[in-house]
């Protein structure tokens, strides 16, 4: 009976969905058949007419520059973050569990992918069971199947399988930490359990995209061969791949969702990691669609004709504080302080409006934001006030450095926005000094923590989060036993309160009541102040008016599939 | 002959030799462990353990050097910390692209150069004289990264006539046509120093005793053009070849503007990510390939020259 | 980058008067365009030098409402940044780290280069066959390839592009004044001295600096230009100055963006390093002439 109730809350989601989608999939479904087949055909006839031989889908070709500098690795579970994920990861493979990506106007929530539901046993939450999707085929004509989801669990995290594979293991074993065991049931059920209650794992499944085991056996069970063939159950094939160069993927036309099988003739990816010749190959028409056009150049693209799209998604751009002895941020009126001196609405428009101006870790409107006392906004003269009683004035500053980088995935542009904050803050008498590196560079001195020596003397970090989920949005920035090196709580805040919300999550299945403990856990984050909150990100891309169809969902990945070119 | 060439040969391999000791202090050079430089910052122990053992980092410098220089010769350049392939596999690729630019370049730059060249040289002290050295001065002092910008705002943007960035999809005419704007970039420095070499030596050989003597001799302008441009031929071997050698070490400026997927765009990359062993190869094969073409206008100039023949 | 400045280097006049000099003087300063490149410089220099002084604003200070003014903005004359700076002022603050950039590695590299060269040329034998090796070695690196390595390995940072830049500019250095030194060494009045007791020292003091000197300076001269647009280059792919210190490389980059909106500003940066290496070039052209180097 729990168990029950358990699956139909989980899958709670779903059905909204469901529901709020079958309107918009019935329209689609309906222009498909009504006006896209008549129109297929008869380009099809003119194209047989005229004698050219290849039949093309009429949905045009869409390129699309990226801001990495290389193609992800089109093995599975991808390179180049969230990047990869979005255009590699999710376009040629399947998660078991999937985004349901097609509003633009609600929260993204989780939609049964290769997995048709999935559940916990209430006697022991750490036991899930997966049922899978049957009938479902990889590219190379194999069966999906749950001996293929064990295969891929094991690629990642058994170091002793000959399929593991070193490169995805660094990438996608970090988004399962919690696994313990994996096992097939049947054919189609696979049971997984993890080291301790963890009600998060539908979102880790999220991640985990599958790769043809029989693919991979084809080309003499090697991952280097693979990525010439690469094999997965997406959307898309991969039809050719030249790394650094482009990759050329065509619509799965056998794609297991009816409803998204895409009518472009051809996907082309782009790397284009200089922002300004994304723009040139944009504006002299050799791409269709650009990641992360510089804000500078977003209203003069828009005033040439092309459509920029944004929308607001699980993302912060904050600065991380360093909570150890001698930090001047240990002092809450500082931290408060930093908070109220940001002039957020003057850097939305320095970015072209290309951002939401943060309140906290999580959007205002996100369901987690909750309720907090503190209200983060522009008010430098209760900053002053609030600094004045921690003893700090114009004539006796404080003086922090700050890591910083250049560039970055979701980084915005981290050069413009702190060269603000550094204004903002030396008004009110915080003086800050930049420490600028790499990206790599900034996480790794991120993983290591701020009592590593490499910090050097810094007090603040400035990396952006993505915060899909509970854990990635709060809990891993601020969980005590997350301290460096067992995690990533940077800052090394420790508190007993924090601590026990978190078990709370942990052990709350009821999706209703662990949002109130979220929400409880956020206003706590806002009430102390704990980061800088400055800004979350809309994803800024733009395309040409010639792109139909795309929608721009409330997250870092995209639906490529209702896409079409004119 | 045979003996001169093997003796440019025998001065060449220690040159070689001491270009590859100083990419391999690269890695020495550069603040950090260099384990970590080399290996990404996730690696597991085994990863760890096996490079450390293939490196010798343990040992001292020169059984390090030797142990790098092996591999290197075996073409082992070691792996890209960003994208895990082969070093050597990275730069195959992207040599082509450079190789080709460069070479379009050298020839753009060889053409106009001597032609702007000759005719100021030839009308040394005119107006024409001064107009060809005006622009040949400019070409030598654009920052050609910026002209690179300026040109794909007006030929590529603007007009729309030529693409903006990248190579295009494949192998063919076509790509020609992404060749323009870079290789007009690149193209404009060398341009204006042949044009700068070739009039002062057209201008100098005009002057020389021969040329008055062939006058008295009665030749025709025509013959005594012809016979200035014999005998400035090996000088303008020397400067095409060296060119060529520096064009190819020194686009990563203009290929980073254009997003050519040569070598230059892949060096700016591996500065980028701190891609060490990406670096040290790329840097390691340009230098090599600037020796031996070094080596060759030494041995292919006196066989255009007489004079140098004999002695 | 420039291969007849680098890689071409040998030059060898032989005058030691004192009048020499102010013979040069005289003739350079008979050429209009060698002193409108010089004044063109002097002010660019004396402009950046005293940038605290005489800009109108402060680098570092913007304001997001006046971002991207166009050029002749009442108040910025020359337009804002895109992050509302003046950019005249981040102009002139921008040419002391291009010029110092630019010129210091050169001076070093006279300093280090000349040296070296002039000890190998006096010296020669084993001294001079390592010092000349050494060079060799250096000069077997394009010098963009060379410099690029240099700051690429270890990291960016204005030291370290400086560093990477004398390096470079070294071994031309080296190559050019000792074979103005080995010439020089040979001469009649070098051997006078020699013979009448005179001490190294003051050999080469008196004897040998005389003489090399000229053609060594105009050579320098000739790095100049190069040097400017290589550090600027350098500063362009992120390897020189970091933001938000001004740099005319740098402030080039970060302007690319803005390129469609205000095409004049973006321009800007690249209009100074151009007038600066140009003004070099040509000055450097009169001055071999005005000492009849060739």
């Amino acid at each position: 009976m729990a168990r029950k109730v358990l699956i139909t809350l989980w899958m709670g989601t779903t059905q909204d969905r469901k529901e709020g989608n079958k309107k918009m999939t019935a329209l689609r479904r309906k222009f498909r058949t009504s006006l896209l087949r008549p129109a297929l055909m008869s380009t099809a006839a003119i194209a047989m007419l005229v004698g050219l031989s290849a039949p093309t889908l009429a949905g045009g070709t869409l390129r699309i520059a990226m801001t990495a500098s290389d193609i992800p690795l089109p093995n599975g579970q991808t390179d180049q973050g969230a990047e990869g994920m979005r255009f590699m990861g999710y376009t040629v493979f399947d998660a078991l569990v999937g985004y349901d990506l097609s509003s633009p106007d609600k929260p993204v929530t989780l939609i049964p992918g290769l997995a048709t539901e999935w559940s916990v046993d209430p006697a022991d939450t750490t036991k899930w069971t997966f049922k899978l999707r049957p009938g479902v085929k990889f590219h190379d004509g194999s069966d999906f199947n749950a001996e293929a989801v064990v295969w891929n669990l094991a690629k990642i995290l058994d170091k002793d399988a000959p399929q593991y594979d070193e490169r995805q293991a660094a990438q996608g074993r970090g988004r399962i930490p919690s696994i313990a065991t994996y096992k097939v049931v049947d054919d189609m059920t696979v049971e997984i359990t993890t080291k301790a209650p963890e009600a998060l794992i539908p979102y880790q499944m999220a991640w985990i995209v599958m790769s043809s085991p029989a693919q991979w056996e084809k080309v003499g069970k090697n991952w280097d061969e693979f990525l010439k063939a690469p094999s997965g159950t997406g959307p898309f094939k991969v039809e050719s791949y030249v790394p650094r160069e482009r990759a050329v993927l065509v619509p799965n036309t056998e794609y297991w969702d009816k409803d998204r099988i895409s009518t472009l003739d051809k996907l082309v990816l782009m790397p284009v990691a200089d922002p300004s010749a994304r723009v040139a190959a944009l504006r002299s028409g050799q791409v269709d669609w650009i990641e992360a056009p510089p804000s500078d150049s977003i209203e003069s693209l828009r005033g040439a004709g092309f459509e920029i799209t944004s929308n607001v998604y699980p993302h912060v751009w904050p600065w991380h504080f360093s909570l150890l002895e001698g930090s001047p941020w240990t002092d809450i009126r500082v931290r408060k302080a930093a908070n109220l001196a940001i002039d957020r609405a003057g850097m939305k428009e320095l970015l072209g409006g290309m951002m939401v101006e943060a309140k906290g870790m999580v959007p205002p409107t996100s369901n987690w934001f909750g309720n907090p006392e503190f209200e983060v906004k522009y008010d430098p003269e209760a900053a002053k006030a609030l600094l004045a009683e921690a003893g700090v004035s114009s004539e006796k500053p404080i003086s922090v450095k700050a890591i910083i980088s250049p560039s970055g995935g979701g980084q915005m542009e981290p050069m413009l926005m702190n060269e603000l904050i550094q204004q903002n803050l030396a008004e009110v008498g915080i003086n800050v000094e930049f420490d600028v590196r790499d990206w790599n560079a900034l996480l790794a001195n991120w993983r290591a923590g701020a009592k590593d020596p490499g910090t050097a003397g810094a007090t603040v970090t400035n990396s952006s989060y993505f915060s899909q989920d509970p854990f990635t949005a709060l809990i891993r920035h601020v969980d005590s036993t997350l301290i460096p090196p067992n995690g990533t709580n940077w800052g090394y805040y420790s508190d007993p309160e924090m601590d026990a919300l978190i078990d709370q999550v942990r052990n709350e299945f009821d999706p209703e009541k662990q949002v109130k403990v979220i929400q409880t856990m956020h206003e706590k984050f806002v009430d102390e102040a704990l980061f800088l909150f400055v800004a979350h990100d809309v994803a800024p891309r733009a395309m040409t008016s010639k792109v139909k169809g795309f929608v721009h969902p409330q997250n870092w990945f995209a639906d490529l599939t209702s896409v079409t070119v004119e | 002959m045979p003996v001169y060439i093997l003796k440019r040969v025998a001065y060449a391999v220690p040159v070689a030799l001491a270009v590859s000791m100083i990419c391999f202090l690269l890695v020495h050079l550069a603040p950090g462990d260099p384990l970590s430089l080399v290996l990404p910052a996730d690696a597991n122990q085994t990863t760890i353990d096996a490079t450390k053992a293939k490196y010798g980092l343990d040992q001292p410098l020169p059984a390090q050097y030797f142990l790098w220089l092996t591999n290197v010769v075996s073409g082992d350049f070691g792996t890209s910390i960003a994208t895990g392939r082969p070093v050597v596999s990275e730069i195959a690729n992207a040599l082509t692209y450079s190789l080709l630019l460069a070479l379009i370049a050298s020839v753009l730059g060889l053409v106009v150069g001597t032609l702007l060249g000759t005719v100021a040289g030839y009308w040394n002290g005119t107006a024409i004289d001064k107009i060809a050295s005006a622009v040949a001065i400019s070409g030598v002092s654009l920052p050609h990264y910026w002209l690179g910008i300026v040109l794909v705002v007006i030929f590529s943007v603007n007009l729309n006539w030529l693409p903006a960035m990248g190579a295009g999809e494949s192998w063919s005419a076509e790509r020609l046509k992404f060749m323009v704007l870079p290789a007009i970039t690149l193209a404009a420095m060398p341009a204006g120093i042949i044009t700068r070499s070739v009039r002062a030596l057209v201008a100098d050989t005009l002057g020389k005793e021969f040329v008055t003597a062939l006058e008295a001799r009665g030749l025709t302008q025509t013959q005594i053009f012809l016979h200035v441009v014999k005998n400035a031929a090996p000088t303008a071997i020397a400067v095409i070849g060296v060119q060529l050698g520096y064009l190819m070490a020194g686009s990563i400026l203009v290929e980073t503007v254009f997003s050519w997927p040569g070598t230059g765009l892949l060096l700016n990359t591996a500065i980028l990510q701190r891609d060490i062993p990406l670096l040290q190869g790329t840097i390691l094969v340009l230098a090599l390939i600037f020796v031996a073409l070094n080596l060759l206008v030494d041995i292919v100039q006196p066989m255009f020259d007489p004079r140098m023949k004999r002695g | 980058m420039s291969a007849d400045t680098l890689a071409s280097g040998n030059a060898m006049p032989l005058r030691a008067s004192r009048g020499y000099w102010s013979g040069v003087w005289l003739r350079l300063r008979r050429d209009p365009v060698s002193m409108a490149c010089l004044t063109v410089l002097v002010l660019i220099i004396l402009a950046s030098a005293f940038a605290p002084l005489i800009a109108p604003g402060d680098p570092s200070v913007g304001s997001v409402a006046r971002r991207l003014r166009p050029v002749g903005t009442p108040g910025y004359i020359l337009g804002t940044d895109e992050l509302g700076r003046d950019m005249l002022t981040r102009l002139l603050f921008g040419g002391r780290m291009s010029l110092t950039m630019g010129i210091l590695p050169v001076a070093l590299a006279l300093l280090i280069g000349g040296t070296l060269g002039t000890i190998a040329g006096f010296v020669g034998g084993l001294t001079n066959a390592i010092i000349m090796r050494a060079a060799d070695i250096l000069f077997a690196f394009p010098s963009v390839l060379l410099a690029v390595a240099i700051a690429g390995a270890l990291g960016a940072g204005f030291v370290n592009s400086l560093v990477a830049l004398t390096v470079v500019l070294i071994p031309p250095l080296i190559r050019v004044s000792e074979s103005a030194t080995t010439q020089v060494r040979s001469l009649d009045f070098v051997e006078a001295a020699r013979a009448s007791g005179a001490g190294a020292f003051t050999i080469i003091r008196v004897h040998i600096l005389g003489n090399i000197m000229g053609p060594v300076l105009v050579y320098a001269s000739s790095l100049l230009s190069v040097a400017i647009i290589m550090a600027a280059g350098l500063s362009f792919i992120g390897l020189g100055a970091r933001p938000p210190t001004p740099e005319w490389g740098l402030m080039l980059n970060t302007l690319r963006n803005s390129i469609y909106s205000q095409p004049l500003i973006a321009a800007l940066p690249g209009v100074m390093i151009f007038i600066v290496s140009l003004s070099f070039n040509l000055l450097s052209d009169g001055l071999r002439s005005a000492m009849d180097v060739k």
